[in-house]
């Protein structure tokens, strides 16, 4: 008698931990930015592994951490702008010229704070002009940051007749720490401000009505315009928020470098959309999660950096992105099936 | 109120269209029409492709102007510019196929460019999804849960996602246009199962449609159209599927 019992009470237990797993499973793969997630982890493995550590010392991460934010802040606002169903290539032009606007602001002794909203405004300038140049002449927005992309960059080439300009931030010692300064030592500031941005964009995004406006846009624009949405101007303020990221990039990346580069952002408008599309957002707008576009905006700098760590040439990176963006694409779309098929 | 007299002459007019006319270019759309739906009543609009139907409706819902003609809602003249504007007033027009987002949920197509806000913009997404299944009951549309997408839905219940969305903000007229192209059988006896729940809550219907077999059970009266002109204004009781498809084939009588 007494084996009996004792076994099926057993069995029943047993059953109960599978449930609570094959739920789990289920919850996490029913997750959009699960895919991405697994891909990252892949990556800071393979990568930790196969560079004999070098990946996950403390040095690499610091520098990581540092470098890796001011492309990963531009991301974001690239991602979000996709959801609402447009893109911009214009992004490394803009930083780049905004690197202007503020290295000649310096160079005139303003204050750097000022000289700071003076860029701010001029990103979010730079992106109003996109978005009005796409919304109202109803130009595709590829064409037209195809055209700024290539007017901001050969600006700052003229202006700047292509040499660096020294920036020197022991001017203004405090408004260069809040900028690059490391937390507790280890930290960088850069880091905080992505995270501060990605928060942001999390809760406007998923939160704000004006997030559940640029998904409709993106998703049905002519549904979002019968329900009373201004779609032309919920662009425009993707468009300028995308701007402003880049000025603030831009500020942030000559006062840790100290030095303007004219050639600051160049190839970062398509390593964004890349982010984007392995954060699991659709180029036709309307699905996406910024969880998703944090994650994917993470990993393009992860497998620079990783590369670097693994002493594989650099030529090497644009077969590996070329392999990450496919595979998590297809795992996304694996994953989407699998999903509609348990539901 | 009080009046349910069967031939409708007796109860309010809510919405009242008096010798409209549009133009496109040389194309006379509208050829002075009257149009006129009354409280609580499912009028159906038939008529064949290009008959004007929906250029009369997008007079009245905001998305055209009239070149010519009056409208007068609940007896007060109005001068429908904007989309919005004719939401304002209780006109709310379901378009099939483009009045939701498909990825997105259910309470937020429901709440799109409405959205419930608690402070500083942010959603009040616990009354979003309440009042989303209220809307949904009502309408007899029992759906698990208010966070499904749409693209997960049959295309009777995204009819009725969309007449919900027109019943929560209190429409008092609902414009449906084509509800049931491209739906089965089953689906489409749901539509006009949602209808007859509109009327039963007070609300006026205008039935877009080429299906005489749909709209028929479900309407009053029924108004014809035919190259822009108004043929027909018809009491059920006065007429036949058969004899309204007479009307619609029939060439227009000019002079």
């Amino acid at each position: 008698m007494r084996p009996f019992p004792n076994k099926n009470g057993q069995k029943v237990k047993q059953r109960l931990s599978r449930d609570w797993k094959s739920r789990f499973v289920k919850l996490f793969f029913g997750y959009q930015s699960s895919s991405i997630f697994l891909v990252l982890i892949g990556l800071i493995l393979l990568f930790t592994f196969f560079s004999k550590y070098r990946f996950s010392s403390v040095p690499n991460i610091k520098v990581l951490l540092a470098l890796g934010p001011e492309f990963s802040i531009i991301a974001l606002g690239v991602g979000m702008l996709m959801v609402s169903g447009e893109f911009d290539l214009s992004v490394g032009s803009i930083l780049v010229f905004c690197s202007f606007i503020f290295i000649k602001l310096f160079e005139a002794g303003i204050n750097l704070f000022l000289a700071g909203f003076i860029t701010l405004a001029a990103g979010a300038l730079l992106g109003l002009l996109n978005g009005l140049i796409t919304t109202k002449a109803h130009i595709p927005s590829f064409i037209t940051t195809l055209g700024t992309m290539m007017l901001w960059r050969g600006m700052a080439l003229i202006l700047s007749q292509g040499f660096t300009r020294p920036f020197n931030p022991e001017v203004f010692p405090f408004f260069s720490s809040i900028l690059t300064a490391r937390i507790g030592g280890v930290v960088p500031a850069q880091v905080i401000w992505f995270g501060v941005f990605g928060l942001i964009l999390w809760m406007v995004l998923h939160f704000h009505k004006f997030g559940n406006w640029v998904y409709a846009t993106g998703d049905n624009k002519e549904a979002a315009r019968a329900m009373g949405i201004n779609t032309d101007r919920v662009k425009t303020i993707c468009f300028m928020i995308v701007g402003i990221l880049c000025a603030f990039v831009a500020v942030l990346q000559i006062t840790r470098v100290s030095t303007f580069s004219s050639r600051a952002g160049d190839g970062w408008e398509l390593r964004a959309i890349a982010a984007s599309v392995v954060g699991g957002t659709s180029l036709m707008g309307g699905i996406g999660s910024m969880v998703g576009i944090f994650l994917g905006s993470i990993t393009i700098p992860i497998i620079e950096n990783g590369l670097v760590m693994l002493r594989i040439s650099y030529f090497w990176t644009y077969i590996i992105f070329g392999l990450v963006i496919i595979l998590s694409v297809l795992s996304s779309i694996y994953l989407k099936r699998r999903k509609l098929r348990h539901d | 109120m009080s009046s349910f007299s069967t031939d409708g002459k007796s109860e309010k007019s809510l919405v009242k269209m008096v010798s409209i006319e549009k133009w496109f270019g040389k194309v006379h759309a509208l050829e002075g029409i009257d149009f006129e739906v009354r409280c609580s009543e499912v009028v159906g609009l038939v008529g064949d492709n290009g008959a004007g139907k929906s250029t009369l409706i997008k007079v009245l819902s905001g998305y055209h102007l009239a070149d010519k003609g009056e409208i007068y809602f609940e007896g007060k003249k109005v001068n429908i510019a904007s989309s919005l504007h004719a939401r304002k007033l209780g006109i709310e027009t379901v378009y099939q196929e483009q009045a939701l987002a498909p990825n997105l949920s259910i309470s937020r197509n429901i709440f799109m460019g409405r959205e419930p806000v608690r402070s500083l913009g942010f959603m009040d997404k616990k009354s979003m999804d309440r009042e989303s299944m209220k809307a949904l009951q009502s309408i007899g549309l029992h759906l698990r849960s208010p966070d499904a997408l749409i693209t997960m839905l049959s295309g009777g219940e995204r009819q009725g996602v969309a007449i919900a969305r027109a019943l929560h903000f209190k429409a008092k007229l609902v414009i449906l246009d084509e509800p049931t192209i491209a739906l089965s059988v089953r689906e489409a006896r749901q539509v006009l199962e949602f209808i007859k729940q509109l009327k039963r809550e007070g609300i006026s219907v205008i039935f877009i449609t080429h299906n005489l077999y749909h709209v028929f059970p479900s309407a009053d009266r029924f108004v014809v159209l035919t190259r822009g002109e108004k043929i027909a204004d018809i009491q059920k009781k006065d007429t036949s599927i058969d004899d309204l498809f007479e009307l619609i084939v029939k060439p227009p009588s000019h002079n």
